[in-house]
């Protein structure tokens, strides 16, 4: 354990305190918008547009604390995580469109099935190590959201095929503060069982296999068991991620259920906060998924970009975030965590430093 | 019979571009360690190139080949020696994360200099094709499997026959030994990864002559690359094309079976590629280290 200073511990005590006004402002918000506080006058802090955005960003809360799980804390480089959004997304959908169950008994097959399926191709997978493994994920990923589009039965689409499956709107009043809420619950859910996992004899196996399998395997660690028991649980949490979107998005198709770009976003979330850590990739879906949103101009603070017309403007957003994504590997490879955790300050040294050790 | 025949000659003209996009692919993985989730986008910059210099001077598309290479071996070799070669000490997540943030700004300032047409390039000869019976072959993809073979050969002479070769041969077998032999690892990485991104381009160029090609296209061709390298198995261009050539009659046959039609190409190549992972993941040529 490396001793802390007075100002590591000044510069954590901040984040703490910030990430306490963050969550507290992001719970007590919603609150704002039932009629009780409206009819006393009290400002409305969450509109319609406030929930979209904020269910999204809890909604990679929990897709980037489950990747965690797998790739942060087992150190499997897991690239195709989707799936499992997209099985949970088609799970509650299915159950709930041509099933005609009631949402709330159809979310929890969503991580059951997710679970189940990453548990079946997890035995072969996680046999494989390094980039066979990530490669291999992703393909589960990719071939998953096809098969799902065009799986034709008698001539008609199983899954709604490509024009996409609708949901009965589920009736409960205030939609997008119950989803929201939903969602969060979701994402305690997925901190917490970080939590337990980093302090439990099964999390001590799953950092021993990240850091030298073979050594955990003689020490008695039954590697099979845990790596597909982590790689299940992650599932889990993302397909419950799954489920909820479905309902509250009320349509779901192949590129809303499996975007492969989420695979990305999520792996720079936990990268972002720190891998290994409980709140870290909770801080980085906040961080990035505010970002993604104010460089695609859809948060209500934006700023003008100088010469470029509106349309250009979602590629120059991505064009950004490419560049952002090149920086933040480059010079700040071991996470914002190092600094936002105290353990270091964010210095000239300090970025000169982790860019010697990673160079050639 | 004939069917068969036409579906074996179809498979290995397709299997062509593949290997194409396979070489680049294999080299930058085998030697370096990464897998370059940019190649799609290096293939689609090759594409534009192409349809650049055919469309505005007029060139055959097969003389742009070589600009297209030496093209891209100039940006491969910047963005290795300028970036990438940044973080070869880093865990394996991050060149993939790399790659991810090059691919997302190629194809983006593609987007705004190209716009999100298709475009193709359709020289005079593109309609015509050799009569074999019932089968028809055109003779630009009949061309572009010459070029993609004359590419591996090559690629092949290059690594085995030349200096620059060896020091390759030597970065991919023991780092740290090379540069004390005198090796200039920053040179050879970035070098390496040129002669990956040339191999995009000339893959580019032979792709925009057979189908449209626009900035978002070039991420199934960064998947097609990994079946391709892990059927084949790592280290070998041999071995590449073999995989190459095998993926084309896969996918020609998957697509043959009724009702499945091309819809499942995606599902087909990714269900190989996993179970050869898992039964033989050496690939198919490939030797156990």
């Amino acid at each position: 354990m490396i001793a802390t200073t007075d100002s590591q511990r000044r510069w954590r005590r901040a984040f703490v305190i910030a990430g306490a006004i963050v969550a507290g402002y992001a719970l007590l918000a919603p609150l704002t918008s039932l009629d009780v506080a409206q009819s006393a006058n009290i400002p409305l802090l969450a509109d319609k547009f406030w929930f979209r955005i904020a269910t999204y960003i809890v909604m990679f809360v929990v897709m980037a604390s489950a990747w965690n799980i797998i790739g942060g804390i087992t150190g499997y480089a897991a690239f195709g995580n989707v799936a499992f959004f997209g099985i949970g997304a088609y799970t509650t959908g299915m159950l709930i469109a041509k099933a005609k169950w009631p949402f709330l008994l159809a979310l929890p097959l969503a991580p059951v099935l997710a679970a189940s399926f990453a548990a079946l191709i997890g035995l072969p997978l996680l046999r494989l190590r390094g980039h066979y493994f990530a490669v291999a994920s992703l393909g589960v990923g990719v071939a998953l959201g096809e098969l799902v589009q065009n799986i034709d039965y008698d001539g008609r689409p199983v899954f709604g095929g490509a024009s996409g499956l609708f949901l009965p709107i589920y009736a409960v009043g205030h939609r997008g503060l119950f989803f929201f809420y939903l969602m969060c619950g979701a994402a305690a859910l997925a901190i917490a069982v970080t939590w337990w996992v980093l302090r439990s004899r099964f999390g001590y196996g799953l950092i021993a296999i990240r850091e030298n399998e073979e050594a955990a395997a003689v020490l008695g660690v039954n590697t099979t068991a845990y790596k597909v028991a982590a790689f299940a649980l992650a599932a889990a949490l993302t397909g419950l991620a799954g489920g909820i979107f479905s309902q509250w998005n009320v349509f779901i198709n192949q590129d809303n259920a499996f975007p492969i770009e989420y695979n990305v976003q999520m792996i720079l979330m936990a990268l972002l906060g720190g891998t290994g850590t409980v709140f870290g990739p909770a801080a980085g879906a906040l961080l990035l998924q505010l970002l993604i949103q104010f460089l695609g101009g859809s948060l209500p603070i934006s700023l003008d970009i100088p010469f470029v017309s509106s349309e250009a403007r979602p590629i120059i957003a991505q064009v950004i975030l490419g560049l952002l994504l090149i920086v933040v590997v480059v010079f700040v490879p071991r996470g914002a965590i190092d600094f936002f955790g105290g353990r270091t300050r964010l210095s000239l040294a300090y970025l000169r430093r982790s860019l010697r050790e990673t160079s050639l | 019979m004939d069917a068969f025949v036409q579906l074996v000659i179809l498979g290995l003209l397709a299997g062509g571009v593949y290997v194409a996009v396979g070489v680049g692919f294999g080299l930058v993985w085998g030697v370096l360690n990464i897998v370059n989730l940019a190649h799609g986008a290096l293939v689609v910059v090759g594409g534009y190139i192409t349809w650049q210099l055919f469309t505005g001077f007029g060139l055959d598309p097969f003389l742009t080949l070589p600009l297209d290479a030496a093209a891209l071996f100039i940006l491969g070799y910047a963005l290795q020696r300028g970036v990438i070669n940044r973080i070869i000490r880093a865990p394996l997540l991050f060149t993939f994360l790399l790659t991810f943030g090059v691919n997302l700004v190629i194809v983006n300032i593609l987007l705004l200099i190209f716009g999100s047409d298709f475009r193709s390039v359709t020289p005079a000869y593109s309609g015509q094709g050799l009569e074999l019976g019932s089968v028809v072959i055109p003779y630009v993809r009949l061309a572009s499997l010459g070029a993609a073979i004359l590419l591996a050969a090559g690629l092949a002479f290059l690594l085995n026959r030349t200096r620059i070769g060896l020091a390759i041969h030597a970065i991919s077998a023991d780092r740290d030994a090379a540069q004390l032999v005198g090796i200039d690892l920053r040179h050879a990485y970035a070098v390496t990864y040129g002669l990956g991104a040339a191999c995009a381009g000339i893959a580019g160029g032979l792709i925009a002559m057979i189908q449209a090609i626009t900035p978002t296209a070039g991420e199934p061709y960064t998947l097609q690359a990994f079946v391709v390298v892990i059927l084949g198995g790592l280290g070998r261009v041999s071995a590449t094309v073999v995989g190459g050539l095998a993926f084309g009659l896969v996918e020609a046959f998957g697509q043959s079976i009724p009702g499945s039609g091309s819809v499942f190409a995606n599902a087909i190549a990714f269900g190989l590629m996993v179970l050869v992972l898992v039964t033989r993941p050496q690939g198919l040529m490939g030797r156990l280290h």
